[in-house]
């Protein structure tokens, strides 16, 4: 395992395969981690990476919790750089709308992105969360006080709450889809957040497997 | 610290406060037993923004302001984010009891405004002095210009490479000297004097190699995401406090916003009382302050 700066503190980098050809690097759900993608390591010919976000696995929590969808993407860019060159990217939930940002602002070293479903951003819609009220309110806001205190406590860090629905609307989404050399979503026909729904709009998105073994084998066949 | 100004009062108490695991400087002036007045300062700013008004306010207040992440006496966080400003607000004031009453300018306007709309019950009443968001893109200042010209993907293209070489400064870049550090920030706010700028400055820099630095973080000088300036009102339907809106009169770098964005911003809050001070901009608890001063005693001292 390899520690990464990522700002001002450091994330892990689990090799899962090494081997000549393409380097995948991969982008865990939220509340995942790196290792999640072994099992699916063998289907890639290849160099695989694997990523632990800031707050999970074996990477730092951040002095102050500052979590955002692009501080991931911050920790992305980190191993981006580490890998070298060209890079394929998987990420599920809120790892797939990391590799999409990643992908859009970096098109040059992102060849393309494999967009699966998972936890994180479910709850995201266009607009910041300004539907809870009341009750629900008191709720959300007791939760984040109480995640904020225990900080240490449990397999990753409490203060990830705040990405569980961080508004973000389809047309930024949608600016980083149009910017990427090539995405894939892996398509099961069922319902998904609303940036999901503007990517495979795109020009550069492509619908793909439902399966990420297949998926991946696709990917895999297609960059050599 | 020898630099004064007229009427200018430092905070007479000081304490820390930690916050998702940040320690935060906080500030106090006034009878410790008197009703709690929160003040929240603007961007790039520091609690010394208000030794104006806070020794009017603490009269009748015990008036605290603390710093915000990154900026002045607190500590500097990894990364930054609204919601975690936010919940530093709110941590301040679960601090000061059940019933506070709160101020904030500028960027401190709006974040006095989402926490209260986030939190509202110990909100007593909400004071905005030209706090309300930043102006819609269609009235783009010109720090928004270089924005709007480039892509949204390049942009966070950029954000990369400028944060992968800012994280590890400590400082922006050195001035000589209080003077030096006065003129540059008066480049930005040129309704506000050398000599109070300078003040500004000996109370909210350190001593660095080559010279003296802003007691604030380079890496908070950059937000980055999809925030969109109309988001900045929709929640505050939600606010219980009365909100006092205070203008200043004149045209300044960073407002008034025009006035149709203005109203219909404060549409969403369900009490609203305007106020304008007369002769001054943006920032008119500076230009103004018994002015600014009494507007708000006034407003808090009304029964509703």
């Amino acid at each position: 395992m390899i520690r990464l700066t990522s700002g001002r503190h450091a994330v892990a980098l689990e090799s899962l395969r090494e081997g000549p050809g393409p380097t995948l690097l991969c982008l865990h759900a939220l509340r995942g981690r790196g290792v999640d993608y072994a099992p699916l390591a063998p289907v890639w010919a290849g160099r695989v990476l694997a990523l632990d976000f800031s707050g999970h696995g074996a990477s730092d929590r951040p002095r102050g919790a500052g979590y955002t969808p692009e501080l991931l993407v911050g920790d992305a860019d980190a191993a981006l750089a580490h890998a070298g060159g060209e890079v394929c990217v998987v990420g599920a939930g809120i790892g797939a709308y990391v590799a999409l940002l990643l992908a859009g602002a970096r098109p040059q070293q992102v060849r393309v992105a494999y967009l699966l479903p998972g936890a994180g951003l479910e709850g995201s819609g266009a607009l910041p969360r300004t539907h809870l009220d009341g009750e629900a309110l008191r709720v959300e806001v007791t939760a984040l006080l109480e995640a904020a205190a225990q900080r240490t406590a449990g397999p990753c860090d409490p203060m990830l709450r705040l990405l569980d629905n961080d508004p973000r609307p389809p047309d930024y989404a949608r600016a980083f889809a149009d910017s990427a050399q090539r995405l894939l979503l892996a398509e099961d026909g069922e319902l998904r957040p609303p940036w999901w729904e503007a990517v495979r709009e795109a020009a550069a998105a492509l619908r793909g497997p439902a399966d990420p073994r297949a998926g991946l084998a696709q990917l895999r066949a297609s960059v050599d | 610290m020898d630099v004064t100004y007229p009427g200018a009062v430092p905070p007479e108490r000081h304490r820390m406060l930690t916050s998702l695991g940040l320690r935060l400087h906080v500030a106090e002036w006034g009878d410790p037993q008197a009703e709690p007045l929160l003040l929240l300062h603007g961007f790039y700013d520091h609690v010394h923004a208000f030794d104006l008004l806070a020794p009017l306010l603490a009269q009748r207040f015990r008036v605290v302001a603390y710093d915000a992440r990154g900026h002045g006496e607190s500590e500097w966080p990894d990364a930054y984010a609204w919601q975690a400003d936010v919940l530093d607000a709110v941590n301040v004031l679960r601090d000061l009891g059940p019933s506070v009453c709160v101020v904030g300018h500028s960027r401190g306007g709006g974040l006095a405004t989402d926490m209260a709309a986030f939190f509202p019950d110990p909100v007593r009443k909400l004071v905005v002095l030209d706090g309300f968001g930043p102006p819609p893109l269609t009235h783009a200042n010109f720090f928004q210009q270089r924005r709007l010209r480039r892509a949204t993907s390049e942009q966070l293209g950029e954000w990369l490479d400028w944060r992968r070489s800012v994280a590890s400064r400590r400082n922006f870049q050195p001035a000589a000297s209080y003077d030096e550090l006065a003129r540059r920030r008066q480049v930005q706010n040129p309704r506000l004097s050398l000599e109070w700028l300078r003040y500004f400055a000996a109370h909210g820099s350190r001593k660095v190699k080559g010279g003296f630095a802003w007691s604030f973080d380079p890496l908070a000088s950059r937000p980055i995401g999809p925030f969109r300036p109309e988001w900045a009102a929709p929640g505050w339907r939600r606010l219980r406090a009365p909100m006092l809106a205070v203008i200043g009169s004149e045209p300044d770098t960073w407002g008034p916003l025009p006035e149709e964005i203005l109203a219909e911003r404060l549409s969403h809050a369900p009490v609203v009382t305007r106020a304008t001070v007369q002769g001054a901009g943006h920032f008119m608890h500076i230009e103004k302050p018994r002015e600014t001063a009494q507007l708000i005693l006034d407003f808090l001292a009304e029964r509703t």
